[in-house]
C-alpha cells in the first residue's frame, strides 16, 4: 500500500510536470501549408534525393544574367532560377490533349471526373492546374513533364510541402475508391485495409446491436422472475 | 448499502475520455462532412475548417498523453509476485476462458433457455469496451501524428502509407463512434436495468441489490475475501447526482445528435 501511494504520487507529479511540456509538441505542425519553398531550396532537394547533380536536365543558361550572381557565391553557372529548368520551359512538353473537340471551351472534371473526388480538390481547394501546370499538359510519365516521379517531388509537392522527398511524393493524390475493383490492381493495401475495417465495423455492429438489444428485451420481460 | 466500484482515477479517465472523444467527433466529423451543409455549420462551431483541426490535433496530443498514464497507470496496478492472478484473475480486464462460459450462458438466457450467468467483476461486453478503447486509441495516434507530419513520416516509410493511413484513421473513428454511440449509450442509458442512467461511472459505487442481480460472483468474491467492509462506499450528494445526470445527458444527447446527422448526410460525401 506505502509503495502504491508512492508511485501514485510519483505519477501525479510527472502528470503535472510534462503536462505543460507536452504542449510544445504539436507546435511544429502548425503553420504546415502557408509557406512555399524556395525554388533554390526544392531544387536542392531534388538533387539530394535523385543523386543526379546539376548534369540532369539542365542547360547553361548563357543568356541568363543571374548566372553570375551564382558564380559570385562559387556556384556552378547553371543558373538554378525557374526557368532554367528544362522542365519550366513548357515548349519541351508534348500536350497530351492534341486532337480533342472543342478543347478551349471544356473543363478538366468534364472527363476526369473522378480526379476531382480527392484530398487536395475537395478539401484544400486546389485546382487541376496549380499541380498539372498551364498548357500544353503532357502526361506525367512525360520525361520533361514536372509531374514525372523522377522530379514530382521537388516541382509540384514542395510548392507547399516544404521538405518533400521523392517518398513523400509517392503519396497517391487519385486514389482509387477504396474498395473497388481498380484498387485491388493499383493499391492492394489500400483495398485490404478498406475491406478489414468494413468486415470490423460490420461485424462488430451485427454482433452487438442484437446482442444489446436481445439484453434489453429480456430483462424487460424477465423483470418479475428469472432475474 | 453501496459497494465501491470504480476509483476515483477510473473515473477522471472516464471523464477525460468522454470530453476529448466528444470533441474529436465533432471536429473530425466537422471536416470529414464539410463538403455538405451540415458538415459547413459545424466547421463554424468550431471557427472554420482550419482551427477545427487545430482543436482535433490539439486534443488528440492530449489523448495520447492520456493514453499513456492510463498504461502507466495499468502498469502499478499489476501485482507481480502474483503475475498469473493479477493478470486472468477475477479482477482482472484480460479476457478469459470464463468470458467464453459467460457468453454461451448468455444466448441460452436470451431466449429462456437457462438461468442468468453468473457474472464477476467485469462481464465479456465491458471487457470488450474497454479494450476496443486500448487498441483503437494508439491506432487512430499512430495515424493522426502520421498525417499530422507527414514530411517527416514519408523520410522513414513510404509516402503512399499515408492513403493507408488516412482511410485508417477515418474508418476507425467511424467505428469507434458508432460502436459508442449505439452500443455503449444503449448499455449505459436505455437498457432497463440501466434506464435512465447507470450511475456506476460517475458515483462510483453502486448498491448491493444491483450488484447482487448484475454481477452476483463478484459480490460472492469480496464476501470470501472480506474485503466486503472496506469496498463500503456512500451515497453520493444529490447535487452530485444532479450534475452528472445533466452532463450524462448533455453528452448522450450531442453524440445522438452528431451520429444521427452523419448518418443522413453520409452519402452527400464525395470524397473516395
Amino acid at each position: 500500500m506505502q509503495t502504491y501511494t508512492c508511485i501514485s504520487k510519483a505519477m501525479a507529479w510527472v502528470f503535472f510536470m510534462t503536462l505543460p511540456a507536452s504542449v510544445l509538441f504539436p507546435v511544429l505542425c502548425f503553420g504546415r501549408g502557408e509557406e512555399v519553398t524556395s525554388f533554390i531550396n526544392r531544387y536542392k532537394q531534388y538533387e539530394v534525393s535523385t543523386g543526379y547533380y546539376e548534369t540532369y536536365e539542365m542547360r547553361p543558361r548563357h543568356e541568363s544574367p543571374l548566372v553570375s550572381r551564382f558564380r559570385g557565391r562559387d556556384r556552378d553557372p547553371f543558373g538554378y532560377t525557374s526557368t532554367s529548368a528544362s522542365v519550366r520551359n513548357r515548349h519541351l512538353l508534348s500536350d497530351s490533349h492534341r486532337g480533342i473537340k472543342f478543347y478551349d471551351n471544356s473543363r478538366c472534371e468534364m472527363c476526369h471526373a473522378n480526379e476531382t473526388r480527392d484530398i487536395h480538390t475537395v478539401r484544400a481547394n486546389l485546382t487541376c492546374r496549380q499541380c498539372h501546370g498551364a498548357e500544353p499538359i503532357a502526361s506525367i510519365d512525360h520525361y520533361y513533364s514536372p509531374l514525372n516521379p523522377i522530379r514530382r517531388h521537388a516541382y509540384v509537392c514542395s510548392k507547399c510541402h516544404e521538405g518533400a522527398s521523392a517518398s513523400f511524393a509517392s503519396y497517391v493524390i487519385h486514389e482509387p475508391a477504396a474498395g473497388s475493383a481498380d484498387s485491388k490492381t493499383q493499391f492492394p493495401a489500400l483495398f485490404y485495409a478498406y475491406w478489414f475495417m468494413l468486415i470490423l465495423l460490420a461485424g462488430t455492429l451485427a454482433f452487438f446491436i442484437p446482442h444489446s438489444i436481445m439484453m434489453g428485451v429480456r430483462e424487460l420481460f424477465g423483470k418479475s422472475k428469472d432475474r | 448499502m453501496r459497494i465501491k466500484r470504480f476509483s476515483a482515477l477510473d473515473r477522471v479517465f472516464h471523464l477525460f475520455l468522454i470530453l476529448t472523444f466528444l470533441i474529436q467527433t465533432a471536429t473530425g466529423f466537422s471536416r470529414l462532412f464539410f463538403p455538405t451543409e451540415w458538415g459547413k455549420t459545424l466547421n463554424a462551431v468550431f471557427g472554420g475548417y482550419e482551427s477545427s483541426i487545430l482543436i482535433h490535433k490539439w486534443v488528440g496530443i492530449l489523448m495520447i498523453w492520456g493514453f499513456i498514464f492510463h498504461t502507466l497507470y495499468l502498469i502499478t496496478r499489476i501485482d507481480w509476485k502474483n503475475l498469473g492472478n493479477s493478470i486472468f484473475g477475477p479482477d482482472s480486464l484480460v479476457p478469459n476462458i470464463h468470458d467464453v462460459k459467460h457468453f454461451r450462458q448468455r444466448l441460452r438466457w436470451f431466449f429462456g433457455m437457462g438461468p442468468r450467468p453468473r457474472l464477476g467483476r467485469w462481464a465479456y461486453w465491458e471487457k470488450f469496451d474497454y479494450w476496443a478503447v486500448y487498441w483503437g486509441l494508439p491506432l487512430l495516434a499512430v495515424t493522426g501524428v502520421m498525417m499530422m507530419y507527414p514530411v517527416f513520416t514519408s523520410r522513414y516509410i513510404p509516402g503512399w502509407t499515408l492513403n493507408v493511413a488516412a482511410l485508417l484513421h477515418r474508418a476507425e473513428a467511424i467505428l469507434a463512434v458508432s460502436y459508442i454511440f449505439i452500443v455503449h449509450f444503449y448499455v449505459g442509458h436505455l437498457r432497463p436495468s440501466s434506464f435512465p442512467m447507470n450511475e456506476a461511472m460517475f458515483a462510483g459505487s453502486v448498491s448491493v441489490e444491483e450488484l447482487a442481480e448484475e454481477k452476483p460472483a463478484w459480490l460472492e468474491q469480496l464476501q470470501n475475501e472480506g474485503k466486503i467492509k472496506t469496498a463500503k462506499a456512500k451515497t453520493p450528494p444529490l447535487l452530485y447526482r444532479v450534475i452528472y445526470f445533466i452532463f450524462g445527458y448533455a453528452a448522450l444527447g450531442l453524440g445522438v445528435y452528431l451520429l444521427i446527422n452523419s448518418i443522413v448526410y453520409s452519402r452527400y460525401i464525395t470524397l473516395h
